[in-house]
């Protein structure tokens, strides 16, 4: 009994301990968002890293999700004959949810966990250990522009997610189910509010992974393990993040 | 021998150019090649470009005659060493207590590396001595005592003295450390590159130079993981000797090299020291032969510094610890298993 306890004990400072340094890694990295040098060059690369990694499966899974938000809405809808409110069903679905949330999730799956790996091999290797003797502080260096890139890169993406989701929706209601085109652009109706939600929650979620997956890849612990298990926690926990924060955020702004 | 004319001498001492004072004086080159090699020598080049290197250049002098000559030299400033220790350091440990992973592996370990000197670590594989250089740069900070480097302690520095005090440094990883995604010529730039202001020419210039050393001309190219071991290593060399520091740490410079290349690796060592005076300390299982390389010996064992002298004392050493490691005896106190 008291063995448990302990444990649970030992469990629970342990979590609140990662919990602080993980907030310490953050305002460190923060902290060098405005301090020289900059290298423009660095972050360039790393957006190039983070959209082109993202960007072919993110078209492909936009594309389906519309498809699917159409069929689906169009079945329900038609049964309380409204089907012509599936454009705006659409709209709302993949602006303020799908949108920012699948797109977290696909950039969480491609460019964050090799964003962990990168570094965690960098920090198994001696890497990291190497800049700091050259007077380069890693940090610096290596997370603040993975960190900005995806804060651009996230609201950039979600946006063509939501541009080709809701096309994809319109394919499928205008040419497979025999709607009228104007029907289902003619009924949407968006708002800033909408627009504005979906990148509060792109920047968000693109904080969340690159905080998180650069976390894990720095403190990456010692062999090929444990480069391997800072990826897997690094995807698990950040896909987590991001649906417990969009549904505060949803919660907060509906 | 050729004596020195005084504006002669004065012009050498100006362009710090002692080596060049001694290859005359040992009738090597005469006086007026080494004032031609003096007026080409381009200031901007930095201190590695020195004057021995010009009159290679020059034909006047072969390579192989230069790295002898600069031995011979090297040799009699060690063998002074060995009778009369200098006494400043520019390390100090005191009392560092390391614990990791719960194993106490630097045990109350206080040293002092002499400055302008070669010291070498030695001690059986996992006897703490990569870590013990870890905390020379403040790599990894010790449980207890304290690190000087100067006579500043690194535990008060803030980051970005740290970092000042970081670029007197080269370190040379046990595993190289070079950075996968740059090609071997953008890797041995890196520093120069990222901390000083020097032009692309100048550090083309002085990256190539630093390859050549290492007998890796026109491999500029490659990247790190089309590499063999031993190349990766002397590239790594390059990349700590191309920023000229001031003290300059190796851990294992030469294993896993060929016993030539190891040679052109010593070679290449004492020839850095004697033209540019730095501070080195090197960790390597070659003994006996490292006493020939080096002023000075350190002996770890078990996290603790078991000897610290001129490598001569070092060689001589009744410690059975010491000569059971020296000889390579599989009976002594070292169990090995
Ligand atoms: N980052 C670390 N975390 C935990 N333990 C470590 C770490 N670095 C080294 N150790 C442990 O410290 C001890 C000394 O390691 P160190 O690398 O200094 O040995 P070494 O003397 O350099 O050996 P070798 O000659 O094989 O390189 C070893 O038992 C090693 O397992
Ligand atoms: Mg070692």
């Amino acid at each position: 009994m008291t063995a448990s306890i302990q444990r649970l004990g030992r469990t629970a400072l342990g979590v609140i301990r990662e919990m602080g340094r993980m907030a310490l890694f953050l305002a460190k990295a923060v902290g060098y968002f405005f301090l020289p040098p900059f290298r423009p060059r660095n972050l360039l690369r790393q957006i190039h890293f983070i959209g082109l990694r993202s960007l072919f499966v993110i078209c492909l899974t936009a594309v389906f999700s519309g498809f699917v938000l159409s069929l689906l809405g169009y079945y329900t809808l038609s049964r309380f004959g409204s089907s012509g409110l599936l454009g705006p069903a659409v709209a709302f679905s993949v602006i303020r949810e799908l949108g920012p949330v699948l797109s977290g999730l696909m950039v969480t799956g491609l460019a964050g966990s090799a964003l962990t790996a990168e570094l965690g091999i960098m920090r198994i290797r001696e890497q990291l250990d190497a800049l700091e003797i050259m007077g380069i502080q890693p940090v610096q260096y290596l997370v603040v522009p993975r960190i900005q890139a995806a804060l651009i890169s996230l609201p950039v993406l979600t946006m063509i997610f939501d541009v080709i989701g809701i096309l994809g929706g319109y394919v499928e209601a205008v040419h497979l189910l025999g709607m009228s085109g104007g029907t289902f652009i003619g009924a949407i109706e968006l708002g800033m509010t909408d627009i504005g939600i979906s990148l509060v929650k792109a920047v968000t979620f693109g904080l969340i992974i690159s905080w998180v997956c650069t976390y894990k890849g720095f403190y990456a612990l010692r062999g090929a393990e444990g480069v391997s298990q800072a990826t897997t926690s690094a995807v698990v926990l950040s896909s987590v993040l991001i649906l417990v924060s969009d549904y505060f955020i949803t919660s907060m702004m509906l | 021998m050729t004596a020195f004319s005084p504006d002669m001498a004065a012009s050498v001492a100006g362009s710090r150019s002692r080596i060049g004072q001694q290859l005359v004086e040992a009738g090597v080159v005469s006086i007026g090649q080494l004032q031609e090699a003096l007026r080409l020598q381009p200031v901007q080049r930095g201190k590695g470009d020195l004057i021995g290197s010009i009159l290679v250049e020059l034909g006047y002098l072969g390579q192989a005659d230069l790295l002898q000559f600069l031995f011979q030299q090297f040799r009699k400033e060690r063998l002074a060493y060995q009778v009369v220790p200098a006494e400043e350091g520019i390390i100090e440990f005191r009392g560092i207590e390391k614990i990791l992973d719960g194993r106490r592996v630097l045990d109350g370990i206080d040293l002092v590396i002499p400055r302008g000197k070669i010291t070498a670590v030695i001690g059986v594989s996992g006897g703490g001595k990569s870590v013990t250089l870890k905390h020379m740069v403040g790599l990894m900070k010790p449980t207890r005592g304290s690190v000087l480097v100067g006579g500043r302690d690194l535990a008060t520095l803030s980051t970005k003295e740290l970092s000042q005090v970081r670029r007197r440094f080269s370190m040379l990883f046990q595993g190289g450390a070079l950075f996968d995604s740059l090609s071997v010529f953008d890797n041995v730039a890196f520093p120069l590159r990222e901390t000083t202001g020097l032009s692309e020419e100048v550090i083309r210039h002085r990256v190539e130079r630093a390859l050549k050393e290492v007998n890796l001309a026109g491999m500029g190219g490659k990247f790190p993981d089309d590499l063999s071991g031993g190349m990766s290593k002397r590239v790594a060399l390059a990349r700590a000797l191309v920023t000229e520091p001031e003290i300059l740490l190796l851990d294992e410079p030469t294993a896993g090299l060929d016993p030539i290349i190891e040679n052109a690796i010593h070679y290449l060592i004492c020839d850095t020291f004697m033209r540019t005076r730095l501070t080195m300390v090197l960790i390597s299982h070659a003994v006996p032969d490292i006493f020939n390389w080096c002023h000075h010996v350190v002996a770890l064992h078990q996290g603790k510094v078991l000897e610290s002298a001129p490598s001569w004392a070092i060689a001589q050493s009744e410690n059975p610890v010491i000569r059971q490691f020296i000889r390579g005896d599989l009976e002594g106190p070292i169990q090995v298993i």
